[in-house]
C-alpha cells in the first residue's frame, strides 16, 4: 500500500463505519419514546447510547472528510466537506455528503445549548434527522462504486431495511399512543383500583 | 359532612401576644380598615432593599417546602431583563383551606405583599394565581386599591385547575404562560426561566402576607413569635371529629412551635394524625401528642409541616381506609408524564385498596411497600416521592390494624370518610386548564 492509496482506504473505511453508525443513531433515536425500550437497556442507557454513538459518527466522518481530502488522486477542496457542491469531482454526491454533515452539524449544535432552546425549536432541528440520514445514504452509494455492488450493497440494503422497520415501529406506537390525560385513568382501570376499593368499602366486611 | 369553622380569633392572651397576625380580628375587612390596621404599605423605593429585613427575620416559604424567602427574592432580584412576582394562592392540597381563608379575609395584606416582592424583585409584572370561585374578592380588592392609588404594579390574575399538582412552581409557571397546569422538569430553574422565559419569583399567599408585615413592623418582631430556627407564626388547617361525629376542619394562626396537643384538643383521643397533608405523614396520635408545631422537632420523625395540614383521626375510623382513599385520588391526579409515577402510583393504589378490605393477600403489603421505594425520587417533579411517604408511613402507623385485617377484622366501628377528597378525577387536556 503506497501512501496515496492508504489515504484512499482510510476515508472508504470510515465512510462505511459512519453509516453503519449514523444507521445506528438513528434507530436508537426512533427506539427513544416514552413506552419504548430496548430489553435489558434502562431507559437513559438508549439516551446515552444515541448521543455517544453520534458524536462517534462524527469523529469518524472527521476522518472520512480529511482522508479524501488530503488524497492526492483527486482535488477536493476542504471547503466542499460543509459547502454543498463546492467540489469539481463528483459535485453531485460530494454536494449530498455535505447537505447531509450539515444538518447533523445542526442537531449537535442545537442538542449542546438544548437547556438554552425551547424544546419545540430543538424538536424541529432534530426531525432533519430523518432528512439527512436517506441523502447521507445517497452519497455514500452514489459516490462509491464498491457499494453499488457485493456484500457491500447488501450492508447499504440491510441499512435502509433496518431503518424502515424502525420507522414502522415508531409510527404503529404513534398510532398505539393513549393521549396525555387518559393516561392515568387507563393504567388505573388496568389496576382495577377504584372498583376493587368499591368493593372492598362498601359490604365486604359484614 | 366536613364543617368549617370560622378562625379562632378571640383570647385574650392571644391579643396580648399579637396573635393572629395575619387573620383580622373581624371580619369584612376592606381597604380602608386594612390600611387603619396596619398603615401605608411601606414601598422600599427600589430593588433589593427589603430583601436583607426578609433575611434577618428568617421567613421562610408557607406553600410547603419551608424555602428561605429572602433567597427567592435575591436570586430574582439579581437577574437581569424583564422580571415577574408570582402571588401562588391555589393551594391545591384539598385537605388545606388556610390560603383560601387568608385570601378571603385579609386579601389585602397578601396583595401589600405581592407589590412588595415585586418592588424587592424589581419585577415589571405582578401575577396572582388563584382557583376558580376565589377570583370575585380578588378582583373586588384590586379595584379597591386601584381607585385607592395603593399599587404600583398593575395586578393580572391567573386561574389554576382544580388539580392536586396546579400549585407545583412549573405547573403554575405553564398554566400562566397560557397552558396546561403541569409539572415541567426542574431545569433551568423558574427562578432563572419562568412566566414566558422572564426569571420569575413565586411565593405563597401566606409567604406574602407575612412579608407586608415583616416590611412594616421589622424583623425583630417578626421573631418576637416562633422559635430561633423557624421564627414567626404560621396557618394552620386542623381536623378533629366533633362529638356529633362530623369532621370539624379549622383555619387557625400559630407560633411555630406550639405545642400540636394545644392545637388539636382532641389529640390525645385520637388514633393518628397525618402531618403535612396528602403528601404528609402519619404518626400514632400518642407520639404526635408530644411534639411541637416546627420542623426541627417533627423532622426527626421523619414528618414535616408542609402547607400546615394537621388531621387527627378519630378512633373509630380506620387508617388503612382513609389512606387507601387518599393514595387512590393521588395516583389519579398524578400527570401521567413520568413512568414510574404512571405505573407506580395505580399499583401502589390497588395494594392500599387490598389491605383496606378483609384478608389481603400475605405479599400486598410487601410489594406496596417495594413499589413506595421504587418511584421515590424518580419523577419530574415530587408527586411520587410525598405518595410513597404518604403510603409508608401509613403502613407503619396503621401496622396493628394490617394485622386485624388480615384475620379478617377492622376496628373501624363507622364507614364515614374522614378526609376530604373532591369529586371528578381528570379525563382530557381540558382538565388541566
Amino acid at each position: 500500500m503506497t501512501g496515496s492509496t492508504a489515504f484512499w482506504y482510510a476515508s472508504r473505511a470510515t465512510g462505511i463505519v459512519a453509516l453503519l453508525l449514523l444507521t445506528a443513531v438513528l434507530v436508537l433515536g426512533l427506539l427513544i419514546t416514552r413506552q419504548g425500550r430496548l430489553p435489558g437497556l434502562p431507559r437513559f442507557a438508549v439516551t446515552g447510547l444515541h448521543r455517544n454513538l453520534s458524536l462517534l459518527a462524527v469523529a469518524f466522518i472527521a476522518v472520512h472528510v480529511l482522508a479524501a481530502v488530503l488524497d492526492s488522486y483527486v482535488s477536493i477542496p476542504l471547503a466542499s466537506a460543509v459547502v454543498p457542491f463546492a467540489s469539481g469531482y463528483e459535485r453531485l454526491w460530494l454536494g449530498l455528503g455535505a447537505i447531509a454533515f450539515d444538518l447533523m452539524l445542526a442537531m449537535i449544535v442545537t442538542s449542546l445549548v438544548r437547556g438554552r432552546l425551547n424544546r419545540a425549536l430543538w424538536r424541529a432541528v432534530h426531525l432533519l434527522a430523518y432528512l439527512s440520514w436517506p441523502v447521507a445514504l445517497a452519497h455514500s452509494m452514489g459516490s462509491s462504486r464498491d457499494l453499488q455492488h457485493g456484500p457491500m450493497l447488501d450492508v447499504s440494503v440491510a441499512c435502509l431495511v433496518i431503518v424502515a422497520a424502525a420507522v414502522i415501529w415508531r409510527l404503529a406506537g404513534a398510532a398505539r399512543q393513549v393521549p396525555r390525560a387518559g393516561r392515568v385513568a387507563d393504567v388505573m382501570a388496568r389496576h382495577d383500583a377504584a372498583t376493587r376499593y368499591g368493593r372492598a368499602r362498601e359490604g365486604s366486611w359484614r | 359532612m366536613t364543617t368549617m369553622a370560622e378562625p379562632a380569633a378571640g383570647g385574650a392572651a392571644r391579643q396580648a401576644a399579637g396573635l393572629p397576625r395575619l387573620l383580622p380580628t373581624a371580619p369584612g375587612q376592606d381597604l380602608r380598615a386594612h390600611l387603619a390596621r396596619h398603615g401605608p404599605v411601606p414601598y422600599r423605593g427600589g430593588a433589593g432593599l427589603l430583601i436583607p429585613d426578609v433575611r434577618a427575620a428568617g421567613l421562610t416559604g408557607r406553600g410547603g417546602a419551608a424555602f428561605p424567602t429572602h433567597r427567592k427574592l435575591a436570586i430574582v432580584a439579581a437577574a437581569r431583563g424583564r422580571k415577574v412576582v408570582v402571588g401562588n394562592g391555589a393551594e391545591s392540597e384539598p385537605a388545606s383551606r388556610k390560603d383560601a381563608v387568608l385570601l378571603r379575609d385579609a386579601p389585602h395584606l397578601v396583595l401589600d405583599g405581592l407589590q412588595l416582592a415585586a418592588e424587592a424583585a424589581g419585577a415589571a409584572e405582578a401575577v396572582l394565581y388563584l382557583h376558580r370561585g376565589e377570583h370575585r374578592a380578588l378582583l373586588r380588592a384590586l379595584a379597591e386599591r386601584h381607585a385607592a392609588g395603593v399599587d404600583r404594579l398593575p395586578v393580572a390574575v391567573a386561574e389554576a385547575p382544580p388539580r392536586f399538582l396546579a400549585g407545583q412552581e412549573t405547573a403554575l409557571v405553564s398554566r400562566i404562560g397560557g397552558g396546561p397546569a403541569l409539572p415541567t422538569f426542574g431545569l433551568p430553574r423558574v427562578s432563572q426561566r419562568g412566566v414566558a422565559g422572564a426569571p420569575t419569583c413565586v411565593q405563597n399567599v401566606e409567604t406574602l402576607a407575612h412579608l407586608a408585615l415583616i416590611a412594616r413592623y421589622g424583623p425583630r418582631w417578626f421573631r418576637a413569635a416562633g422559635t430561633a430556627a423557624e421564627p414567626g407564626t404560621m396557618l394552620t388547617t386542623t381536623y378533629e371529629a366533633a362529638a356529633d361525629g362530623e369532621t370539624r376542619c379549622l383555619v387557625a394562626e400559630a407560633p411555630i412551635g406550639t405545642p400540636l396537643a394545644d392545637l388539636l384538643p382532641g389529640l390525645a383521643g385520637a388514633q393518628a394524625l397525618l402531618v403535612g397533608g396528602f403528601h404528609g405523614t402519619w404518626l400514632p396520635a400518642h407520639r404526635a401528642a408530644a411534639l411541637t408545631l416546627d420542623n426541627e422537632t417533627l423532622g426527626r420523625h421523619g414528618a414535616a409541616l408542609g402547607a400546615g395540614v394537621l388531621a387527627a383521626l378519630p378512633d373509630d375510623r380506620c387508617g388503612l381506609t382513609e389512606a387507601a382513599r387518599v393514595t387512590w385520588y393521588l395516583a389519579a391526579e398524578s400527570a401521567g408524564q413520568c413512568g414510574p409515577c404512571l405505573n407506580g402510583l395505580p399499583r401502589i393504589a390497588a395494594a392500599m385498596a387490598e389491605l383496606a378490605g378483609p384478608r389481603p393477600r400475605g405479599n400486598t403489603r410487601r410489594d406496596a411497600e417495594r413499589w413506595a421505594g421504587l418511584v421515590t425520587g424518580r419523577g419530574a417533579c415530587h408527586h411520587p416521592d410525598g405518595t410513597a411517604r404518604f403510603v409508608r408511613s401509613a403502613l407503619v402507623t396503621f401496622g396493628p390494624e394490617l394485622s386485624r385485617h388480615s384475620r379478617g377484622q377492622c376496628s373501624a366501628r363507622g364507614r364515614r370518610p374522614f378526609l376530604p377528597l373532591p369529586d371528578g378525577v381528570p379525563t382530557t387536556d381540558d382538565d388541566w386548564m
